[in-house]
């Protein structure tokens, strides 16, 4: 296989100032995060967050929404190698199923410090209500959370020695990543299920019955882009080749993917009779123009074309159009498309932005760490070569 | 190195992964967007309080009642909004069309027949009583606040100045409902703009005062069919959507969402076996074994 060597001299030290600044960034950030989190469970959300009754969901909401959808990375990838038993896909799936690990924890954080009774967190395994959506997304992000835990602990208990565990794992590989599947597309639908209920506050470009099919779709396009970028930069930190191939066929399935996403956008925009509103050119015009055009529009054409998919500059800048367009539309969804009768407005305040930095960071410093001490790069190059 | 290696993922390798779950939510999205007109059913003897706005001086009695029914501290001067130790105010509106002067519309919680901050609620601490009042249940809440956006009328209030908030709204004086009295704000109101009694009753006493004085009233119940209807029925002499009121169809707010969740079950199921089946079909036609070889390649790779 014809593999691109960004590294020849595998020995050569790795230039320590660069990841050193970089970690202590992140562990600067995680640690004002934890501080301002902690002043915010002990004021409460009044004078911890710019939150108020006109708009009781913030900037946390958002990037909750924002990385459910980013850690699609996990579920994707596990049902390419494993459902689809595209084994040669593994070195993307590693790091890809970490992401989505480390991405739920860090919206478990994100939703404590959300809720107005956090001590009351585990109140939805006792009481039940099977009509709320948020329901229904506490349970599989749980259970969800656990097969991504099932799916990662192999890399910590071979660190141990603990061969009949492992063993036990990858015995049951398949069962969980169904039931991974299932689990997703259930509460990344959800996310969307849960919109259907706000007609009048969801501006129409965004309100739609699609909504549930929109918010799936939307999962497996960021989540195949984010396994694409977290494979191109564990091949950086473990000083491997990436594999362009690989990289290159997870772009068709963006492209795919991207298109479906579009067309059926589109086709309920024209449907509601929303056209004119799509090309209003105000502020929610421009808005849906960005997420649609820029981040989904855009990456789709790009990634038809051969040569694009075929250059590693094409490769990261797809995907990372694809992840701002999720990430618009899931900011939109909460927040910029969210009308008030009272016309009020809302701005994150300090302890709002620095915990959910801190928060992002802390997960971005935990997959970095564990990338680069927890798995060894023999692993996913060895996946390539001997199967 | 295998020529299996080198293959890429293809685009029918996508389609036909994603394809399965596509059609499932296809279904599940379509479907649910083709909810019918809700013939809205209400409990015979549930009640209501009917609001004349004809009949409203603003003394805002009302409001201190319910501040006391409460135990809330009393008012100083006028409430402009719901908030956690406010459950009902008088809103003030000038310079209305059709009105001589200042119109005074107390708001409060409405009391949806189909309450789609209970639909809503992650916990179910929300919960719609036959007889009419939507309560809520302070040890259940969990404080998500998705009910202050499913609520069209933007009634429930977080306490956002306590350490551990909780939802607060109008409770319809349940607790004196049960003792046979009639809400705080109704008892106390000295004008009559405010009736309480069964809703059926009250929608035919509206219309009987809008067949009396058709000067007076705009021909229109507020509460009557709104998003399936209400409990709090509103006459006035000017048009709603002058006052602050949603333009709301007759179709339960939480219909949709509700048919969606409904498919859950169905839904898993679909993706759980259509992925098996996919899985099953990928291994044996790489005639390397059955699904579960994988992990045991998996091992001996590691």
């Amino acid at each position: 296989m014809s593999v691109t060597t960004r590294y020849p001299e595998r020995t050569r030290p790795a230039p320590i100032t660069v990841s050193q600044i970089g970690i202590a960034i992140l562990s600067l950030l995680t640690f004002t995060g934890v501080m301002a989190g902690i002043w915010r469970l002990i004021v409460g959300l009044g004078e911890g967050t710019a939150l108020s009754n006109a708009y009781p969901w913030g900037v946390w909401i958002g990037f909750d929404f924002t990385l459910i959808a980013f850690s699609g990375s996990a579920f994707t990838m596990a049902s390419v190698v494993y459902l689809l038993q595209r084994a040669e896909y593994r070195p993307v799936m590693v790091p890809a199923v970490l992401a989505g690990l480390l991405g739920y924890a860090a919206v478990l954080f994100f939703l404590f410090l959300d809720l107005g009774r956090w001590d009351r967190f585990h109140h939805f395994i006792l009481y039940w209500n099977v009509h709320s959506p948020l329901f229904e997304i506490c349970w599989c992000v749980l259970l969800y959370t656990t097969v991504l835990f099932l799916e990662n602990s192999p890399l910590v208990l071979e660190r141990f020695g603990l061969e009949k565990p492992v063993e036990l794992i990858h015995r049951y590989v398949i069962p969980i990543s169904v039931a991974g599947l299932t689990l997703s597309s259930l509460h990344q639908s959800t996310l969307g299920t849960l919109y259907l209920n706000m007609p009048h506050r969801l501006h129409p470009l965004w309100y739609s019955p699609l909504l549930s099919l929109l918010f799936f779709l939307s999962s497996v396009m960021a989540g195949l882009s984010l396994a694409m970028i977290a494979y191109v930069a564990a091949g950086r930190i473990w000083r491997e080749a990436v594999n362009s191939e690989l990289l290159g066929g997870l772009a068709r399935g963006v492209a795919g993917v991207t298109l479906l996403y579009v067309s059926l956008k589109l086709g309920d925009i024209v449907q509601a009779g929303e056209l004119s509103a799509l090309l209003a050119f105000d502020r929610m015009s421009w808005l849906m123009g960005a997420e649609l055009g820029l981040g989904a529009v855009l990456p789709a054409l790009l990634f038809l074309i051969p040569a694009v998919r075929r250059s590693r500059r094409g490769q990261v800048s797809g995907a990372i159009l694809v992840l701002f367009g999720v990430l618009m539309n899931r900011f939109n969804a909460t927040l910029f498309a969210q009308t008030t009768p009272s016309g009020e407005t809302y701005s994150p305040n300090s302890i709002e932005w620095l915990s959910a930095m801190g928060i992002v960071a802390g997960a971005v410093l935990a997959w970095y760490l564990a990338i680069r001490y927890l798995i060894e790069p023999e692993d996913a190059a060895h996946a390539v070569a001997h199967h | 190195m295998s020529k299996k290696a080198e293959r890429q993922l293809s685009r029918r390798d996508f389609l036909r992964g994603v394809g399965a779950l596509t059609g499932a939510l296809t279904l599940e999205s379509v479907t649910g967007s083709r909810v019918e007109a809700s013939e809205t059913e209400v409990a015979p003897d549930a009640v209501g309080v009917l609001i004349d706005l004809t009949r409203c001086t603003g003394c805002r009695t009302c409001e201190a009642a319910c501040k006391a029914a409460h135990g809330f501290p009393p008012p100083d001067g006028g409430e402009t909004s719901l908030s956690a130790d406010t459950l009902t105010y008088v809103d003030v509106r000038e310079n209305v069309e059709g009105a001589d002067g200042p119109l005074h519309v107390k708001r409060q919680c409405m009391h949806c027949v189909h309450p789609a901050c209970a639909s809503a609620c992650t916990v179910g601490a929300l919960h719609k009583t036959p007889e009419g009042p939507v309560t809520y249940n302070a040890g259940k809440c969990i404080g998500c606040r998705y009910c202050q956006y499913a609520c069209p009328f933007g009634v429930p209030a977080f306490q956002w100045e306590e350490t551990l908030g909780l939802i607060a709204k109008c409770d319809f004086c349940i607790n004196r409902l049960e003792e046979g009295q009639q809400p705080a704000c109704v008892s106390d109101c000295p004008t009559g703009a405010l009736k309480f009694g069964k809703r059926r009753a009250l929608l035919r006493e509206a219309a009987a005062r809008m067949d009396t004085h058709p000067d007076r009233y705009l021909n229109h119940v507020y509460g009557e069919h709104e998003a399936g209807g209400t409990s709090m029925l509103y006459l006035s002499p000017a048009r709603f959507e002058d006052l602050g009121f949603p333009e709301l169809g007759s179709q339960p707010i939480p219909r949709r969402a509700e048919f969606v969740m409904k498919q859950t079950p169905m839904v898993a199921l679909t993706v759980a076996t259509a992925a098996s089946g996919l899985c099953w079909l990928r291994t044996r036609r790489e005639e390397s074994g059955a699904c579960v070889e994988a992990g045991k390649k998996e091992r001996t790779k590691r």
